[in-house]
């Protein structure tokens, strides 16, 4: 089977770069020029769910609904290989081969825009106290009146998590205020802010840092400045059992653009687990 | 071909709800088009602005009609390979730097292909997409040596917005297409 796919996946590479010889040389200046890596290359995020899809031929042409060829499967399934960025192990080898078989076993699975559970991860170099610091901001698709748009939902920066360590549950267990403070006037109270470095271990058992509200206070506050936008890649969970992550490959040849850079096979609860991390929100 | 086209997208509606009017597949197909029309102009104008045989005040004149093109707050977004950082320009701000490139000759190239997104509604009712083309740029000394060369990647936003006018007292309702803001990308081609 892997060896099939992979014979498939040369064939349709070498069908890419020569069916469309009459498309693909141009005129540029006096020179013709060969178009062929711009044909394959999956030049919008857009274009990546079009082919994931199979909602447009290998020319970037769209398929109407209406054709039979719409979403055909096993037509997805020579298309879907040239999704990957080939040069990694990991997106190159028999787990992409069984992610491709759960796609087209059935007609589902599809990549929707507006579908949900799927997070662009935005890296940017921010002013933070002087220095140049990394920040990522997770954002995804929220529908709003008539249409949608893009919210943040989360945030990374290492010096939020470094405020807020795991700690260990010994020492978390140390603090608290007994059940009968109330009776005293809570008097007992400065044992909370004796020790800031243990603030949170006060809250309630259901607390959860939020720590999109505190890059909100830093940005308002002018602790943290924006400079520039690093890198994008893209997060999706859409897909049953399935997370991939896509990344933007610019390189010379035919497997460039918007590529799935990571693959992982994932239980229910795992993933529930790691989208808590892209929006924590998502269930409340 | 444009007039067609233009045509083509008007539609006779009386006055409603102009943001809550959605584009019919054909009408979408019709759009793309002139968004592609649009695009292509773009591409002309970024030629003969850039081309050292252009009069300056000719220059100046296609600096106005690509002006035309955009949304008024449009911005170009320039990133090369060396560097990571983004370099904003203002539409005629990025059109006269070019104008003003120091090279003796200067030759500016498209590629045939043109990706066009699908359209995606934002929260007022507008229609937004990106049109991707491909451009090459060479640089000439005095003595015609290429000097620099590079392909960059544009993705150019498109609005589409429903619009209406008064004509012979009637209120029309068509469709309107800008161009946003662009972002140029150099390739590794």
């Amino acid at each position: 089977m892997k060896n099939i796919l992979r014979l498939l996946t040369l064939f349709l590479l070498f069908s890419f770069a020569k069916i469309t010889a009459a498309q693909v040389y141009t005129n540029i200046g006096d020179v013709q020029t060969d178009e062929r890596a711009l044909y394959t290359m999956t030049k919008q995020m857009s274009q990546f769910i079009s082919r994931f899809n199979y909602e447009e031929d290998q020319y970037g042409k769209k398929i109407s609904p209406d054709s039979p060829d719409y979403r055909d499967r096993h037509k997805r399934k020579t298309v879907l290989p040239l999704l990957f960025d080939m040069e990694n192990q990991r997106t190159n080898g028999s787990l992409r081969d069984f992610f491709i078989s759960d796609l087209t076993e059935k007609d589902s699975n599809y990549f929707e825009f507006l579908g949900g559970k799927w997070y662009s991860e935005v890296s940017a170099t921010f002013k933070w106290k002087g220095k140049s610091v990394d920040v990522s901001m997770i954002f995804a698709i929220e529908k709003e009146n008539l249409g949608s748009k893009w919210v943040l939902t989360n945030v990374y920066f290492p010096e939020f998590n470094k405020l807020f360590p795991k700690g260990d549950i010994a020492e978390q267990q140390k603090h608290f205020l007994h059940p009968m403070s109330h009776e005293l006037d809570f008097m007992n109270i400065h044992k909370v802010f004796k020790t800031p470095e243990c603030v949170e271990y006060y809250a309630s058992e259901s607390y959860s840092t939020d720590y999109l509200t505190l890059f909100f206070y830093e940005i308002k506050n002018g602790n943290l400045v924006f400079e520039k936008v690093n890198s994008e890649k893209f997060h999706v969970f859409q897909i049953d059992k399935w997370y991939f992550e896509v990344s933007w490959f610019n390189r010379e040849g035919y497997n460039t653009g918007w590529l799935i850079s990571n693959l992982v096979f994932l239980k229910d609860n795992e993933k529930d687990e790691l989208l808590k991390f892209y929006q924590p929100n998502l269930n409340k | 071909m444009k007039k067609i086209l233009l045509a083509l997208l008007f539609g006779i509606f009386f006055i409603g709800n102009t943001q809550a009017q959605e584009l019919s597949p054909e009408r979408k197909q019709a759009v793309d088009s002139l968004a592609l029309e649009k695009v292509r102009d773009l591409s002309k104008y970024i030629k003969i602005v850039g081309s050292k045989e252009t009069p300056w005040s000719e220059a100046n004149r296609v600096i106005d009609r690509a002006e035309e093109l955009f949304a008024p707050d449009a911005e170009i977004g320039v990133s090369s390979l060396t560097t990571n950082e983004v370099v904003y320009y203002k539409v005629r701000q990025y059109l006269e730097r070019l104008m003003r490139l120091n090279y003796d000759r200067v030759e500016i190239d498209w590629y045939k292909i043109e990706y066009v997104s699908d359209l995606q509604r934002q929260p007022d009712g507008t229609y937004v997409g990106v049109i991707t083309v491909f451009q090459t740029f060479k640089g000439f000394d005095k003595e015609g040596r290429l000097i620099y060369q590079d392909t960059t990647k544009k993705d150019i936003t498109v609005y589409v917005k429903r619009k209406e006018t008064q004509i012979g007292g009637r209120l029309i309702g068509f469709w309107d297409v800008l161009l946003g803001d662009m972002r140029v990308k150099e390739t590794t081609l």
